[in-house]
């Protein structure tokens, strides 16, 4: 017992908390990679705006443009040349200059399979980065397909020394002179811009991360560990570094001694702790542990909500998003048991679309308040694009929803209320696919009985666990499934290219000539206005006519928060600058 | 001293044989174990390289590789010249983590199983403390109102589930009465009301062993003669009866300390320790097979060392098992 007293004692003592830190922060998830190429979740994300410096940032209010690690850029005359100037005070955390060469370095790694970046297609827009792709994924195989004595680090390395002097030769970035960087475009990109603020094209200290890598014989790939990622090997070029990461517990950060920039920290040391439980995070707010709580994910929001809008409570709050909750439609003509899907017909989606109250999910499923969404791209959410809301999408009407269905060849022929088909076939059972433990399966009870009343189609629900409802997702083993999906940059595109014939996201198997042409139609527009109007008709069109996700609301983002905090933005695009946000201390308020 | 040998040997086949069944129902858990879940899909050229890469293209090639590089064998190889030298790689390898990629399962293990060493220990501590002090009294006089109120009590404690009793515990003390932090770990005082949480069933099943006991080694011979020989009653109880009644305890405590420690799922969600046991449930939920099958090993390895040492601590205590 002794014994066990003093090893307990011993462990406590070992563990020495740091005083509080000026702002205290809590995720429900932990950070999972401070890789800036590898990131792809919002709060590794708000950590690598912290962390790092992109050659621009954003102002997150308004989302225009400024300079951040690059001074100043041009363009050239046919928008495919792209000249940045470093800025000459431009330090990594170790006190050596930020170089061109760190771009060109950081922007090939999130290009190369070896990194699998999920977000390696953002820099496809980049003259040559598909091309090395390619060619980085054959080069891989022909070396797999070598004899085993000939693969040895000396050839996996001379590999590597071959892919370099491909990517120098035909890759569309490169450094002029030590801090001028010269970016050439597949083709004009009018966001370009906006996507060099965003993490992925963050650079990283090449002699940090080489310090980690390494080349498998066997394979010939580059192996990448993370080992830098941690404090002590971390070198970043942002307003503040990284002193304490404990794994699924917290994370420290100081203001940077070496960062000059515009981004100046506000608050000198700022605590990341990961609350996995959302009522354990709520109740850790509820007690001044946490300054800010960065997603509420109660049962009881509702009520939160409602407090507030009473005026019963302060420090809640929230703000429109920039991602759409939806159900998609499997758009593929035979299901994969065989049968044919009357889901392909897109008079059947739309007259499905027509009978669903979204209004009624919103207030009576989610009680929160979120907007009805009739777009898939939240309105107001991208400066120019249908700010006249010209876009209506589909509303409520039960009695169109009828007369489309009967269109379409499906009514209700002998009075059982289930509608036939004319030899007097049953429109099938609707399987509608979601994950367990959330609101999906009420929202998806709501539709059943508004399809069951207003159309007489009936439905099942198959709720599945989520690797599963990926899983069946990804065949298009589904008759409807739950969707959700967040843009990742400021252009339409974000969330249009889902559509497309093919692409990686298009989970529904949706394919339309007039939707690809529009499309690429837009892709080839130099005209930005007329390019805008390109793509608006494409949504239109995706909405009022063909149906592949049936919207229903856009997201809104919670918090709870202290309410002398300052620095927070509610613009859609959901970016929060750690090195915004301070505590007024002077100012009233709950301490 | 030739039966621990015996179990010394047994030990490794026991764990390969966890190994072996673990990595089967892992392999046919669904869904890949690469994408995020909620994240884009990267290109298919990305998917396969990275399948290559992990070996989770070939299901033999995996679970040699895995077992080679958790055992020792290719540090060992690596050693003598047999395999390329890995500079940095520890001895026993158990690989990256495929969801938490800044991290290896090594330093995922080695971060957060003290803490559910800690938190065992300690929950394990009340629960002996609280759990014969109870049955002690219960015993001394059976069917009276302390005896009911310590079986009740311990009925409570084996039946309610603890993130009940968690949530009451974090409502009422850090929440109302201002005492302790919620979600904090760090601090001794934190350490308590999750180590109370925990011990509850652990203090009740005790508490039912001891009195159980107790009541049966006061009614023995040996007890009656303590007593005509006239020593005090305390003594009679604490020097003698007591010491045969807390036998089932010890050989219960074992398995009740590994299991303590191999940390608890609902315990570390609600009171947000950073410990061992919610990553052995979301692992598998993940499907991060490296992390399944390296905690499945040091679980492993712990709960049968764990036996072994009650095996050897009991066969110090009662000589008839030495000779058996």
């Amino acid at each position: 017992m002794a014994l066990l007293s003093a090893a307990l004692a011993a462990v406590v003592a070992s563990d020495r908390p740091l005083p509080r830190a000026e702002l205290v922060y809590a995720d429900l998830q932990p950070a999972f990679t401070l890789d800036p190429q590898r990131m792809s979740y919002i709060q590794d994300f708000r950590l690598a705006y912290a962390f790092y410096e992109g050659l621009l940032r954003w102002d997150n209010d308004t989302f225009e443009i400024e300079p951040a690690a690059a001074e100043s850029w041009t363009i050239s005359g046919d928008d495919l040349t792209y000249t940045f100037t470093i800025r000459e005070d431009a330090r990594w955390s170790t006190g050596e200059p930020v170089l061109a060469s760190d771009f060109v370095y950081a922007w090939r790694r999130a290009v190369l399979p070896d990194t699998a970046a999920d977000y390696a297609q953002l820099f496809f827009f980049i003259a040559g980065a598909e091309a090395l792709f390619a060619f980085r994924a054959e080069q891989l195989e022909r070396y797999a397909e070598r004899p085993a004595r000939e693969r040895t680090p000396e050839a996996a390395r001379a590999l590597r020394r071959e892919l370099n002097a491909w990517a120098d030769e035909n890759l569309g970035v490169r450094a002029v002179s030590e801090r001028v960087l010269e970016v050439r475009l597949e083709r004009p990109t009018p966001f370009f811009l906006d996507l060099l603020c965003f993490a992925s094209f963050m650079p990283v200290h090449p002699p940090t991360v080489e310090r980690f890598v390494s080349v498998d014989a066997d394979s010939g790939r580059i192996e990448q560990r993370h080992g830098w990622t941690k404090p002590g090997q971390f070198t970043g070029n942002g307003p503040y570094v990284l002193t304490r990461w404990r794994f699924k517990r917290d994370m420290r950060l100081v203001a940077s001694p070496t960062y000059e920039g515009a981004a100046t920290p506000l608050s000198r040391t700022i605590e990341v702790r990961t609350i996995e439980s959302p009522e354990t995070a709520v109740l850790a707010f509820e007690t001044g542990a946490v300054d800010w709580l960065t997603d509420v994910h109660v049962d009881y929001l509702p009520d939160l909500v409602a407090a507030r809008r009473e005026g019963r409570r302060d420090d809640v709050f929230w703000f429109a998003n920039f991602g759409t909750y939806f159900w998609n439609f499997n758009c593929t003509p035979v299901l994969t048991d065989g049968r044919a899907n009357p889901l392909a017909d897109p008079r059947v989606r739309k007259a499905l679309a027509l009978a669903v109250d979204k209004r009624a999910i919103v207030d009576q499923v989610r009680r929160v308040g979120e907007p009805v969404a009739h777009t898939f791209i939240p309105p107001a959410s991208l400066a120019g694009y249908d700010e006249e809301g010209a876009i209506r999408g589909v509303r409520h009407d039960p009695a169109a929803a009828r007369e489309l269905l009967a269109e379409a060849g499906w009514s209700d022929r002998d009075g059982d209320g289930v509608v036939e088909n004319e030899a007097g076939v049953e429109f099938p059972v609707i399987e509608l696919l979601c994950t367990s433990g959330s609101y999906h399966d009420k929202v998806a009870q709501a539709m059943q009985s508004m399809w069951e009343s207003a159309l007489g189609v009936r439905s099942g629900i198959r709720i599945k666990e989520t690797k599963t409802y990926r899983d069946d997702l990804k065949r298009r083993d589904y008759m409807m499934a739950r969707g959700g999906w967040f843009g990742d940059y400021g252009d339409p595109t974000t969330f249009l290219a889902l559509h497309r014939t093919g692409d990686g996201n298009n989970d529904r198997g949706y394919s339309d000539p007039r939707f690809d042409e529009l499309f690429d139609a837009a892709t080839r527009e130099r005209d930005p206005v007329r390019r805008y109007d390109l793509l608006e008709e494409a949504e239109r069109y995706t909405v009022e006519e063909t149906m592949p996700v049936l919207p229903i609301f856009h997201y809104v983002q919670f918090y709870l928060v202290d309410p002398r905090l300052r620095g927070l933005s509610d613009h859609p695009r959901k970016q929060q600058y750690l090195h915004e946000l301070v505590i007024d201390r002077t100012a009233a308020g709950a301490d | 001293m030739g039966f621990i040998w015996r179990r010394l040997l047994q030990l490794p086949l026991i764990v390969l044989a966890v190994y072996t069944i673990t990595f089967l129902l892992a392999w046919a858990l669904p869904g890949s174990a690469i994408i995020n879940d909620e994240g884009r899909a990267p290109p298919p050229a990305v998917l396969e390289a990275m399948e290559r890469q992990y070996n989770l293209d070939d299901p033999v090639v995996f679970y040699t590789e895995y077992l080679a590089g958790a055992t020792g064998f290719r540090w060992l190889a690596s050693r003598v010249g047999l395999a390329e030298p890995r500079p940095g790689a520890p001895v026993f390898d158990l690989g990256p983590s495929l969801r938490y990629e800044d991290w290896t399962v090594n330093e995922i293990i080695s971060g957060t199983l003290p803490v559910s060493i800690t938190l065992g220990l300690a929950a394990i501590l009340i629960a002996t403390i609280a759990g014969v002090g109870a049955g002690v009294l219960g015993a001394l006089r059976p069917g009276s109102l302390t005896d009911f109120a310590t079986l009740a009590l311990a009925m409570v404690g084996v039946s309610v589930p603890t993130f009940v009793i968690g949530a009451v515990f974090l409502i009422v003390f850090p929440v109302w009465l201002g005492v302790g932090a919620v979600g904090a770990w760090g601090s001794p005082g934190d350490v308590l009301l999750p180590a109370a949480t925990l011990s509850l069933p652990f203090a009740a099943y005790i508490a039912r062993l001891t009195r159980l006991g107790m009541i049966e080694q006061l009614q023995a011979d040996y007890v009656r003669t303590a007593r005509a020989k006239g020593l005090s009653e305390r003594r009679v109880i604490l020097r003698h009866a007591l010491r045969n009644a807390v036998l089932p305890v010890v050989s219960y405590l074992g398995p009740a300390a590994a299991f303590a420690m191999t940390g608890s799922f609902v315990i570390e969600q609600v009171f947000n320790v950073p410990g061992i046991g919610q990553h052995f449930v979301s692992a598998v939920r993940n499907k991060d097979l490296f992390l399944i099958m390296g905690i499945v090993l040091i679980y492993a390895a712990m709960l049968t060392l764990f036996n072994l040492i009650v095996d050897v601590l009991y066969a110090f205590v009662d000589p008839r098992i030495r000779q058996a």
